[in-house]
């Protein structure tokens, strides 16, 4: 996934030349986790800029760039470190169509690694996405696989306003996919269904959907049916595409990495509630983090939830 | 990511054998930490790491022979904390469609919670059920009748209120198909209705009131198109169409049959009066074809010839108005000062406010009125 991304950034670089590239080290030494590998070099030092270890400045220096013209893709280290940019993003960057009528925009985004499981040390394991789903006038956007990382990468950068995007930081080199390079952009605002099935719904995203698709696959050996939806744009939700699968499979079960407490699967819940409780069969289920700080990283795959959760909540909708 | 070479040792020596590795896949390692043991013809040396990061590939096994500037060891030199998975060999397939994609034809018994649970309680099979509320969803009464019980008053009500003499009568044909486009039209439209009456004093002739009405609803349209119009309620879209396909209510023994008159506005009266006849005949000989029944813009029923002064007239989607004519009468008006006897023709206007304004609806009827009042 992460040479998917800076296959990205480079097509994108290519050919547009207001987009440019600012972090801390994501120049010289291609970013933390080498997703923009190669960039300084193909693209020179005016492009891809290193900054000093200054989330706040980095923002701030995004919106900046953004009101005059240029498309900055800022990297944030780790999702741990996003706190002190926040004040520029809630505060100017989501609101600067509004606060300016139309007259400037924001089209930054701002990529940050999302989530826990490599065994990393305290604040670089975070699934904060909630944070930045309730603020107005953002995007959050979240892929699970490197072909869609390229595709809501090109198209977050696209968009005439700020995207966050998260990147599953144990999807970074965890799976091999062919990634045509050619510029094609996946819409935003959009589910993916990466499994068709007629008996639950399982909505989930990021490094979840791994467990997810293989917590379907043992259903399917038991003759369950689970179609596994990829929720990939956190926020906006696309409700339509889940109420759609929910009509057909009647039961609803959503997986997330982050802590349950007023979570998104918390707000997937509730809009199924209200436009679709009809067709419910059973409670909705969520399988997700627990409402404690992610540990470290002998008791994280603890905190992370499994098949076995999974494959047991979907058991608990077939149960009532 | 960086590549170390396997350096010249220091003896003008082409090649090594690798003997032992002190380090593997995932190590942190730092500068001049001894990484390999290798054997060069002369002894066993220790090649220590050239600076400090992350061994992400072993370039060759113990008993290997590398020569000298082949690559031997590659190092993840960046601050890459934690430990990545290893990229699995095996290409990653996967088959995605994008949402998105519009709803199925509902197959699966949409009920309510509460009458599911009692439904289980009870032992009823929903699916054996048919749900009374909107879309057929399953209420709780449903379950209770079906039950033979009555504890919810509102069953209590239902099934008290059955009579256990006459004859159950299922509903065919063309009043089924009244039921199915009422429920339709309470189910989705957002009806409003306005009342004003035509004084139609002045007509030199009696005449004939179904061309006098269509005459002024094409005199409206041409001023307020929106009325015929069809609205799509998924899209949040309305089609303002460019002629108009009128549907008219007969009524026959058999029920209610709102065949359609194509074109109005490009007929001649006679032309018009020859299609409503041909029409009524057909109704009542039940011989309307289907196509005929179908695709009106905009709807028209004549309900005074019967009784009735005005009525609340009901849009049935996608269309979006209908104009009911009620029972003509002498009435007490004043002109002039002065009370007259005037023949006047209540008219009752319904449309569907998601997508007709009250004004467009009201400008409307007083063109239709404008027109109505005309001498002839």
């Amino acid at each position: 996934m992460v040479e998917a991304i800076a296959l990205a950034h480079g097509w994108e670089m290519q050919h547009d030349a207001s987009v440019v590239v600012i972090g801390q080290d994501v120049g010289a030494n291609g970013g933390v986790f080498r997703a923009t590998a190669g960039l300084q070099q193909r693209f020179g030092k005016d492009r891809v800029q290193d900054t000093p270890l200054a989330e706040a400045t980095i923002a701030g220096m995004s919106v900046g760039m953004a009101t005059h013209g240029l498309r900055p893709v800022a990297e944030i280290q780790f999702m741990g470190f996003l706190y002190p940019a926040l004040d520029q993003i809630v505060n100017h960057m989501s609101r600067m169509r509004n606060r300016t009528r139309g007259r400037l925009t924001c089209p930054v985004v701002i990529r940050t690694p999302h989530g826990g499981g490599i065994h990393a040390p305290e604040h670089h394991s975070e699934s904060t996405e909630t944070l930045l789903c309730h603020i107005p006038g953002i995007r959050v956007v979240c892929p699970s696989s490197p072909a869609r990382a390229y595709g809501l990468l090109l198209a977050a950068i696209r968009d005439p306003d700020p995207v966050m995007f998260l990147e599953p930081v144990r999807l970074y080199r965890a799976m091999r996919q062919e990634v045509t390079d050619d510029g094609q952009a996946l819409p935003l605002d959009a589910c993916f269904i990466l499994r068709e099935g007629g008996d639950v719904t399982l909505v989930t995203w990021g490094a979840m959907t791994t467990e997810t698709l293989r917590a379907a696959a043992e259903l399917d050996a038991r003759g369950i049916g689970a179609e596994v939806i990829d929720l990939a744009t956190l926020s906006p939700i696309d409700i339509e595409t889940i109420l759609a699968s929910v009509a057909k499979t009647g039961r609803l079960v959503i997986v997330h990495e982050a802590a349950r407490n007023v979570g998104v699967g918390a707000e997937i819940a509730a809009l199924v509630a209200e436009h679709g409780l009809y067709d419910l069969q059973a409670p909705i289920q969520r399988v997700t983090g627990f409402d404690t700080i992610m540990p470290l990283f002998k008791l994280e795959h603890d905190y992370i939830p499994g098949v076995q959760r999974i494959i047991d909540a979907v058991e608990l909708t077939f149960a009532g | 990511m960086s590549t170390f070479r396997l350096p010249d040792l220091g003896e003008g020596l082409a090649e090594a054998e690798i003997v032992e590795w002190h380090v593997k896949v995932g190590d942190h390692v730092r500068v001049d930490q001894p990484m390999v043991s290798v054997e060069t013809a002369k002894a066993v040396v220790e090649v220590p790491a050239p600076f400090s990061g992350m061994v992400t590939a072993l370039c060759g096994a113990p008993g290997d022979i590398l020569p000298t500037g082949a690559p031997l060891i590659e190092f993840d030199s960046g601050t890459v904390v934690g430990t990545m998975p290893a990229t699995s060999e095996e290409e990653f397939v996967e088959t995605v469609k994008i949402g998105g994609a519009h709803r199925q034809e509902l197959q699966r018994t949409r009920a309510v919670p509460a009458a599911r649970a009692l439904a289980k309680r009870l032992g009823v099979d929903l699916a054996a059920l048919q749900g009374s509320g909107r879309e057929g969803l399953i209420t709780l009464d449903d379950v209770l009748l079906h039950n033979g019980a009555s504890c919810s008053p509102g069953a209590r009500a239902l099934a008290a209120a059955r009579p256990t003499d006459g004859t159950v009568e299922p509903l065919r044909g063309v009043r089924r198909a009244m039921a199915q486009s009422m429920s339709l039209s309470r189910d989705h439209v957002a009806g409003s209705t306005v009342c004003d009456d035509a004084d139609i004093h002045r007509w030199t002739q009696r005449g004939d009131y179904m061309l006098r009405l269509m005459r002024a609803m094409i005199c409206a349209w041409r001023v307020e198109p929106a009325l015929n119009a069809w609205y799509d309620s998924g899209t949040h879209s309305r089609l303002l169409v460019a002629h108009i396909d009128l549907a008219i209510a007969v009524d026959t023994p058999g029920g209610l049959i709102v065949p359609v008159v194509r074109n109005i506005e490009s007929k001649s009266p006679d032309e018009l009066r020859a299609a409503i006849l041909q029409q009524k005949e057909a109704a009542h000989k039940r011989s309307t074809p289907a196509e005929d029944l179908r695709d009106f813009t905009l709807m028209l029923s004549n309900f005074g010839t019967l009784a009735g002064r005005y009525g609340i007239p009901l849009v049935v989607p996608p269309a979006v108005a209908i104009l009911g004519a009620g029972k003509v009468r002498e009435d007490a008006v004043v002109v002039a000062g002065a009370v007259q006897a005037h023949r006047r023709m209540p008219l009752s206007l319904s449309f569907d406010h998601r997508c007709i304004t009250g004004g467009e609806a009201c400008r409307f009827l007083a063109c239709v009125i404008t027109d109505l009042e005309k001498p002839d």
